[in-house]
Formats: structure tokens, C-alpha cells, sequence
């Protein structure tokens, strides 16, 4: 009984919290979220080049051989 | 002087014994890579391709190769202070570019299984530098 009147509480201030949340329909200013991160992902890639060889080099039995 | 000898001697054994898997090419491996099972991903790890007859034992090798390319991928991440998944994406992008055999699958960028011929080169992911 105890506890389903914990329940009950806890569902109420769940509700009244989720009620306090503003709901914002503001219409995003940069639709193109996505690639805006392709593009930083590339610049990192661009910088760990030498790394990803370096890497490939030492661990060769990891990966495949050289191909043609 | 002898202990001494006997001790360098373990610790070498021992390095050899670390680096050594590092450095072997895995011949089961490489013969489930040239016989169309398994193949290099976008994401800079290793693949079974689906419905490939693939025995408990290349599973184990694919899965075992994987968690050191992940150890790799992450220490390497900590040092160039990047995300683990960049790092090995840039590694994805060397592979892609010069470990993918002719005849040889792969799995590219969204998801889909493709095989390199002499007519079709490998699809490199969008997030590789030019």
C-alpha cells in the first residue's frame, strides 16, 4: 500500500516535471547538422593520415597485405 | 652473470612473444579474405560477410584481430587526442586505399557488402581525404 503510494507520488512529479519542460518549435536555423560534422571529421582524418600509416606499417599482420 | 643472461633472455622471449602476433600475417585469415568470407570495413574493423560459410574458428581470429585493432585504434585516439571511431576511420581510409586485393569484399561506408575487380575499384568512404 506503502508503496504504491510512493509510485503514485513519484508518477506525479514525473508528470508535473515533464510538464514544466518548454516546448520549443523553433524551426532550426542549419538543417545541414550532418554535414557539418562530415567536415570536421574530415579535417581530423586529413590530420591523422601519417598516424593511420604509421600504424598500418607497424601492424601489418593485422590488416592485409599490400594490394595491387 | 649467468642469471643475468637467463633473465634478459625471458624478457626477450617475451617481447618477441608480444610483438610476434602483431607482425605474422594470419594465413587463415588471409586465405577467408581471397575466399570472399570476410573483408575490411568502413569502419576501420574487420567483417564476416553475411551467409558466408565461416567456421567457429576464422570467427574467433576475425573477433581476436578486432579487439587488437581496437586497442590500437584507442591508444593511438588518447594520444592524438581524437575519438577512438576517427581514429580508426583514418585507418579505414589507408586500408581502403591500399590493402583491398582485387577480388577481395568489402563493406563500404553505408554498410553494403562490395567486391573490388579489376573493373570495379573500391568505393572509398566519403570521410577520406582526396
Amino acid at each position: 500500500m506503502r508503496m504504491r503510494a510512493q509510485m503514485l507520488t513519484g508518477l506525479g512529479a514525473a508528470i508535473a516535471a515533464a510538464g514544466c519542460i518548454p516546448v520549443q518549435i523553433q524551426a532550426p536555423d542549419e538543417p545541414i547538422e550532418i554535414n557539418l560534422n562530415v567536415n570536421i571529421r574530415q579535417e581530423v582524418i586529413v590530420r591523422l593520415e601519417r598516424d593511420a600509416e604509421e600504424l598500418l606499417e607497424n601492424n601489418s599482420g593485422l590488416f592485409g597485405g599490400p594490394s595491387q | 652473470m649467468m642469471r643475468k643472461l637467463a633473465f634478459a633472455a625471458v624478457i626477450a622471449a617475451g617481447l618477441a612473444a608480444a610483438v610476434a602476433p602483431a607482425l605474422a600475417q594470419d594465413a587463415v585469415l588471409n586465405q577467408a579474405r581471397a575466399n570472399g568470407l570476410i573483408g575490411e570495413q568502413a569502419d576501420g574493423y574487420l567483417g564476416i560477410v553475411p551467409g558466408a560459410d565461416v567456421s567457429a574458428d576464422i570467427r574467433s581470429r576475425v573477433d581476436q584481430n578486432n579487439i587488437q585493432r581496437r586497442a590500437l585504434y584507442t591508444r593511438r585516439a588518447a594520444q592524438r587526442n581524437v575519438s577512438v571511431n576517427e581514429m580508426a576511420a583514418a585507418v579505414a581510409c589507408e586500408v581502403f586505399e591500399n590493402r583491398i586485393g582485387i577480388g577481395e569484399r568489402y563493406r563500404n561506408e553505408a554498410g553494403q557488402w562490395r567486391q573490388r575487380t579489376t573493373s570495379q575499384p573500391v568505393q572509398m568512404p566519403s570521410f577520406c581525404p582526396d
